[in-house]
């Protein structure tokens, strides 16, 4: 059976994309609040707490995709956060603001003569959001804390 | 069908119920320590960041109104730069429209304001937009805080490298003048780094995002010599 191979595969190249999304902020969680508030989306106050919040829920979910632990929720988290990053940029985009996502730290406006690239961002995106919505519909994988919890190495 | 058959297939049906309701249990509770883990991370991110946060800075002399940058000048109109020492653009900047701008200031055109914001901490390996913006406060202290701004841009260090050593921000003082040890005591004791706090959180809330940022009498306007005093002049009409 080719599909829980498949999804450990999801799950690690999903957990290692929040792991460095994360890690790469939460060195200066004040610089990922004003990321946040770049986007021009929200008030500050809110835009800072969002930011300092972001990176470490970013590495708790990047570690539970990981270990394979509540992969069906992980991957749920992870596509709901996915499908806000993605409204974000379109917003950014369609309003015309140049600025840089901050997807994995950096953010803010872009320098004169610095062209946004909001079209790779959101496919790169779109594509994480496929891996988590594999992960939502076949949660089972190999090596998962999962399987091992519930002993159920059943072939689904 | 016998009866043993029958015991058979009802003791397994029960086994199958119970082995379900368990396994629908530890998806409940592994489910439970999940959202925990992600809400605590966010509690926890949150903390930090409220510990961090500026609460108290000191105010340096010629604070501009709000304590949000150094202001020199008397004119009507007021100028506002925000501009981070690390920033390469920062630096062009403070070379094309200096002369103008303390042309302007000298006319009693315009009140002038630098906002040293600390937006590219994350480019230098000690912090150093921070550090050079409590110095500029430090020099502001010495009447000499537009002088030093210049003097600084013209040392701008490398992104991606230590910045300069606080040896170094002492020293850049002394070709413009400040020769007085306090200044040196003022950069050593880190008395204004929460300020640069301060003066990087204002300049957000005000939706400044990059630097160089400029308002003519509260306008965005283009960061050029030109720009400016064009703006200049439509406002004191």
């Amino acid at each position: 059976m080719v599909r829980p191979w498949l999804g450990t595969a999801a799950r690690l190249i999903l957990a290692g994309v929040w792991i460095v999304a994360g890690a790469s902020k939460v060195g200066d969680l004040a610089a990922s609040g004003r990321a946040v508030n770049a986007y021009q989306l929200m008030p500050f106050d809110v835009a800072q707490v969002v930011g300092a919040t972001l990176p470490l829920v970013e590495i708790v979910l990047g570690v539970l995709l990981l270990v394979g632990f509540a992969t069906r929720l992980a991957a749920a988290a992870s596509a709901a956060l996915l499908v806000v990053f993605v409204a974000g940029i379109t917003s950014a985009w369609v309003r015309g603001l140049s600025i840089d996502c901050g997807c994995f730290g950096g953010g803010g406006q872009l320098e004169a003569g610095q062209s946004p690239s909001y079209g790779p961002e959101i496919a790169r995106d779109v594509a994480f959001l496929a891996l988590a919505l594999f992960l939502i519909v076949f949660p089972r994988t190999r090596f998962s804390l999962d399987a091992l919890l519930t002993g159920d190495s059943r072939e689904d | 069908m016998s009866k043993r058959v029958g015991q058979k297939q009802a003791a397994r049906v029960v086994r199958d119920q119970i082995s379900k309701e368990k396994r629908r249990r530890r998806t409940v509770w592994t489910s439970v320590i999940a959202v925990a883990a992600l809400v605590l991370a966010g509690l926890i991110g949150w903390g930090i960041y409220a510990s961090q946060k500026a609460g108290s800075y000191n105010t340096p002399r010629h604070a501009s109104g709000g304590a949000t940058g150094v202001s020199t000048g008397s004119g009507h109109v007021p100028v506002d730069v925000y501009l981070d020492f690390m920033c390469p653009h920062c630096k062009a900047f403070d070379e094309e429209a200096n002369a103008a701008l303390k042309q302007l200031v000298k006319d009693k055109k315009i009140t002038l304001a630098y906002h040293p914001v600390a937006f590219l901490d994350s480019a230098s390996t000690t912090k150093y937009s921070t550090r050079a913006s409590a110095s500029f406060a430090c020099a502001a202290d010495g009447d000499k805080a537009f002088e030093y701004a210049s003097a600084l841009f013209a040392r701008q260090p490398a992104e991606g490298g230590p910045g300069l050593s606080d040896d170094d921000l002492i020293q850049v003082g002394g070709t413009v003048g400040l020769l007085n040890p306090t200044f040196a005591r003022c950069i050593r004791s880190g008395t204004y780094t929460s300020w640069a706090a301060h003066v990087t959180d204002a300049a957000s809330g005000r939706g400044v995002t990059g630097t160089p940022t400029v308002y003519v009498n509260g306008k965005k306007t283009e960061a050029t010599s030109e720009a400016i005093i064009n703006a200049v002049k439509a406002a004191s009409q």
